[in-house]
């Protein structure tokens, strides 16, 4: 039979997906070095990816919506004990792994938006809405986030290892050409992403980020 | 249950008891106190930041800011008696080094008096740089001599 291509993610998601791989090392590596100027811009455009992350899990195309690849902990285990995919995409394990990864995300920008660095010189574009010392906890907070994000990201990264050497599936390809290669015979499910409905998205991401970046101030 | 008995069985952790309280209580508990005075300035940086950063500064908000890291600077240098630096994050530096440790305390009680009088010359332009340079040397101190950045 001919193989046929099928779309696995579609563009907005892949773009997500590798700007946020580039944003989080230049945030670790600006805010190690306390390039706080350069950090404040990474994490805002990661506070803008978030937001277009979220409204694309409502809007985007159908490998990425929430309500397609968020599934009940019965789901998960089924999966576990090998009971195998119907569709393209997230797996109902890989499922919760994305949550998780965006609630860890989503607290480590807030907790930045809050941190007060220790000599009072630099700060989240929020900071001024707390104490010194809420902005010194907030900081914190900030630093043990990132701890548990680079434990996820780990967990991420063997598991896609796993299925590339011990399942011999590839899931890097995919999540670059947007993807697979599939001897099925059926015709290609389309994934139904919409360019206007993109647009949308990067204007309401554009317009939340600047507003908090402007400290709620417009 | 004799009274004997009793007295004794109160009396220890009374004592004890005491004894923690005197050294929680200590005022002269030098690693407490710094920190302390330490987030007092922090603070007052934060104050000073937050009225630069809104364009159209407070001069009297910003004198008491500028008193207070001022102040509490000429206090710093005293707290760090030899041996304090366990269990905080005052690197051993400070004491192996302690002249280069000294001379930047000593920095800092200079720039902040600066701030002070440049704060209540009224010039912003002035103010934000004098206060840009007291920053310089918390951030220089902290690289050098305090532990976690
Ligand atoms: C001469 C060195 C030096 C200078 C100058 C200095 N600091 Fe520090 N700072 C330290 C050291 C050492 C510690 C760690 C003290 C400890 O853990 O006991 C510290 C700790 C702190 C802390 C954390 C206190 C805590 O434990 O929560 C704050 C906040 C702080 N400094 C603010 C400032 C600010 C603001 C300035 C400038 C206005 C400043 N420091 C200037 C040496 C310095
Ligand atoms: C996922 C995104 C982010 C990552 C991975 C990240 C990572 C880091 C890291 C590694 C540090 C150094 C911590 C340390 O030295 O202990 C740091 C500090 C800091 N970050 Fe972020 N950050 C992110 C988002 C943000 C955002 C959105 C803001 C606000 C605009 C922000 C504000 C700060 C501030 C003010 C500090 C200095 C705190 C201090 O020195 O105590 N960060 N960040």
């Amino acid at each position: 039979m001919k193989p046929i291509i099928q779309p696995v993610w579609d563009l907005p998601l892949r773009l997500f997906h590798w700007l946020l791989v580039g944003l989080i090392a230049f945030s670790w590596w600006s805010g190690e070095n306390h390039e706080m100027e350069w950090h404040r811009w990474s994490g805002y455009a990661i506070l803008f990816l978030l937001v277009f992350r979220l409204y694309w899990g409502l809007a985007g195309g159908r490998t990425a919506r929430f309500s397609r690849f968020v599934r009940g902990p019965r789901a998960a285990l089924a999966y576990l004990r090998g009971s195998g995919e119907a569709d393209v995409g997230h797996n109902p394990l890989g499922g919760w792994s994305v949550v998780s990864m965006l609630a860890i995300l989503i607290a480590m920008v807030m907790a930045g938006l809050f941190a007060v660095d220790v000599d009072g010189l630099e700060s989240g574009p929020l900071a001024d809405y707390v104490s010194f010392d809420a902005g010194r906890w907030a900081s914190d907070v900030h630093s043990l986030i990132f701890n548990l994000l680079m434990g996820l990201i780990v967990l991420h990264i063997a598991a896609i290892l796993f299925y590339l050497l011990a399942r011999r599936r590839n899931l890097i390809g995919p999540m670059i050409t947007g993807s697979v290669k599939a001897v099925d015979g059926a015709a290609a499910v389309p994934l139904r992403a919409s360019v206007w409905r993109a647009l949308t998205g990067l204007l309401i991401a554009a317009a939340i980020t600047y507003f908090v970046s402007k400290g709620l101030h417009l | 249950m004799s009274i004997y008995r009793t007295t004794r069985r109160i009396a220890l952790p009374l004592a004890v008891l005491t004894l923690a309280g005197a050294v929680v209580a200590a005022p002269s508990d030098p690693k407490a106190t710094r920190q302390a005075s330490f987030k007092k300035m922090g603070a007052a940086m934060k104050v000073l930041k937050e009225q630069l950063a809104g364009g159209s500064p407070a001069k009297p908000g910003m004198l008491a800011a500028a008193q207070t890291v001022a102040a509490t600077a000429r206090q710093q240098g005293a707290l760090f008696p030899a041996g304090s630096g366990a269990g905080t994050d005052a690197l051993p530096a400070i004491w192996t080094q302690k002249a280069t440790f000294d001379a930047q305390m000593a920095k800092l009680v200079a720039e902040s008096g600066k701030l002070v009088t440049v704060v209540n010359g009224g010039n912003v332009d002035a103010i934000g740089a004098q206060f840009k340079v007291v920053g310089g040397t918390c951030a220089g101190c902290h690289k050098q001599f305090r532990a976690d950045n």
